[in-house]
């Protein structure tokens, strides 16, 4: 008796899920003739049950999937539990659905006495899956049709998101930085700009826009840091060839703010005196005695214009050559040398010396040239201003600087110049800071345009009646 | 009239100097090749070892004109009325023009070379002046004791 009302009470739970389930549920035989259908089935292909039971699954299914529920039925029938998924719209149903169906096989003593078939509708699943796919191949398609390079940055610094431009810019492959840290893939970047403008929009939280010179790979990058909750979104491109324009503008338009000067300047005066002279002379006796004088500083005022113009043409053809001449390596040594030496009998004249401590085996990469006329005209210029008080004292020293080329002093014990007043003004071309001393202003323009030609530094420290020192940096 | 130059430039000296004695504008002409030399001179000059018409040079080594002009500035009142600065200049910088509004002392501005009619204009300029200061002293510190 209680078997009996187990079985009757087991059978109502199954009759209550089979009825209430959300799933649509089936019982086909072997045929696939439905034997019961649940009312979520009946609700799905909007019939009512008498028009269900008893006719086959077949004629609810549109032609071209009947082939595959069919294969399926037989799987089931030959006792395996069978999973699939696939879009059904069921004749009579007003749209297509995506069902994930399992067909259960019922086993009673031992034969197979029919199939359970259960859809379950996973279109809005399938569909959300879908959209968050497609957005994800949208992002991708957006970050890399974007010209900018393109990278994100987990609040541990680590790399997510790296788009193709990236991997072209910096030189890296996304599949070796991902996941690591901006540190750890770029060690030389910890104390720099990059690293600091990251590190103000991580605490500010706020944009970060900046240009930023990246030594790896000798680029100048213009980068915008955006932050969010999830860490900072990088886009950065390559502006090396603007900022190299810019120099190259800003210097041009130096040069040309000079020319102007030298023309307004130290090419009108002796012109000006020339047409002075000029008018005079034809008011003059030639038996007067001013007319030799003036037929002289005639003369004089003509030649001065004409070096003024050869000045400006070794300026110019100086610049010209910048860049096209291959820069070789000079054992500098030599040079100072050469410099030393066609300078000796002025030395020792005036009872001056210069002592050299240079290395042997120094190199530095420039031009021969420019080498010799740096170091001729800052040693002409020691022996010009030298001081009346003291013998003249010249120490030329040079040292390798690992890495960075050379540096070298040159220090004299002349008689120096007022910093406060003339500052970098000495390296200006035609400005002259001794009345004394007869003097273009040309040698230290000449000195610094050469330095800087060869890519190096020069810098300047003087104090009156001590002496004046210039330290270059050479590559 | 005594006249002085204030320029390094030798050659500039000497056909200033050659060109106003042609002018007839004077003979007593002193030259100092130097803006500090000339600014020496003036601060311990007597008053009548002022010069009444100085030709001043912009570009000079060390101190340069603009600068002589400032140095200058504290001697103003003593030497209003009496010393009239003209900046003698090959430079064609259009600044310089406008510039010299900032300094009572400075008459004029003239682009070298110097020539005749200019000298003749500085001349009537300076004489006008001189006649109308001896009528009327530009300024209480022209009034000697």
């Amino acid at each position: 008796m209680s078997d009996i009302l187990q079985l009757k009470e087991s059978e109502q739970r199954f009759r209550a899920l089979f009825e209430n389930n959300p799933d649509l549920v089936l019982f086909q035989d072997a045929t696939g003739v439905i034997l019961d259908a649940n009312p979520a089935y009946l609700q799905a292909v909007e019939k009512p049950r008498e028009e269900v039971v008893g006719r086959t699954f077949n004629s609810f299914l549109p032609e071209d999937l009947r082939a595959l529920f069919a294969q399926k039925l037989r799987e089931a029938f030959e006792g395996h539990k069978v999973h699939f998924d696939v879009e059904v719209q069921f004749l009579g149903a007003p749209q297509p659905l995506i069902y994930a169906v399992t067909k259960v096989p019922l086993v009673a003593d031992g034969a197979i006495t029919g199939v359970h078939a259960v859809f379950r509708d996973m279109t809005e699943t399938y569909n959300s899956n879908r959209v968050i796919r497609e957005q994800a191949d949208k992002l991708n398609t957006i970050f890399e049709s974007i010209t900018d390079a393109f990278f994100l940055l987990d609040r541990e610094w680590r790399f997510g998101f790296v788009n193709s431009e990236v991997e072209r810019l910096l030189n890296v492959k996304r599949e070796q930085i991902l996941g690591r840290t901006l540190q750890d893939v770029f060690p030389e970047e910890s104390q720099g700009v990059l690293h600091e403008q990251f590190e103000n929009a991580f605490r500010t939280n706020q944009v970060m826009h900046f240009q930023a010179y990246f030594g790896r790979m000798q680029l100048w990058l213009e980068v915008k840091a955006f932050p969010s909750k999830e860490g900072l979104s990088i886009y950065f491109s390559d502006v090396t060839e603007k900022v190299r324009s810019q120099e190259e503008l800003y210097r041009q338009n130096k040069d040309l703010q000079q020319f102007t000067y030298i023309v307004s300047h130290n090419l009108r005066a002796p012109v000006a005196n020339a047409l002075g002279l000029v008018d005079l002379l034809g008011t003059l006796d030639k038996d007067s005695p001013d007319y030799k004088p003036a037929l002289d500083n005639l003369r004089a005022s003509t030649q001065q214009v004409d070096m003024v113009l050869r000045d400006m043409n070794t300026i110019l053809s100086i610049r010209d050559k910048q860049g096209v001449e291959e820069p070789e390596q000079v054992l500098l040594g030599d040079i100072v040398e050469q410099a030393r030496l066609n300078l000796a009998e002025l030395t020792t004249q005036c009872g001056g010396e210069v002592l050299t401590d240079i290395p042997a085996d120094l190199y530095v990469l420039g031009n021969r040239a420019y080498l010799y006329s740096i170091f001729f005209n800052l040693l002409s210029n020691s022996l010009k201003y030298r001081s009346d008080e003291r013998p003249l004292r010249v120490s030329i020293t040079a040292r390798a600087q690992p890495g960075q080329g050379a540096e070298v002093v040159v220090a004299d014990n002349g008689s120096g110049f007022d910093m406060e007043k003339a500052g970098l003004d000495v390296f200006r071309l035609y400005k002259r800071f001794h009345s004394s001393q007869p003097g273009r202003g040309m040698g230290l323009y000449l000195v610094k345009t050469h330095v800087e030609t060869m890519g190096g530094q020069i810098e300047v420290s003087s104090a009156v009646n001590v002496g004046t020192q210039f330290i270059l940096h050479l590559r | 009239m005594d006249v002085l130059l204030i320029d390094d430039d030798t050659i500039g000296v000497f056909l200033t100097e050659r060109l106003l004695k042609r002018e007839g504008f004077t003979d007593s002409i002193a030259s100092i090749p130097s803006a500090e030399e000339a600014l020496a001179f003036l601060q311990n000059a007597e008053p009548h070892q002022l010069p009444h018409v100085i030709f001043l040079d912009l570009n000079m080594p060390l101190m340069d004109g603009w600068e002589f002009l400032e140095a200058l500035r504290p001697l103003e009142n003593r030497l209003l009325g009496r010393c009239h600065i003209y900046i003698l200049t090959s430079s064609l910088a259009h600044t310089d023009l406008a510039r010299i509004e900032q300094f009572p002392l400075v008459d004029g501005l003239i682009n070298k070379p110097l020539d005749a009619a200019q000298i003749q204009a500085v001349r009537a300029q300076v004489e006008a002046a001189l006649s109308a200061g001896q009528e009327v002293p530009a300024s209480p510190a022209d009034q000697r004791p």
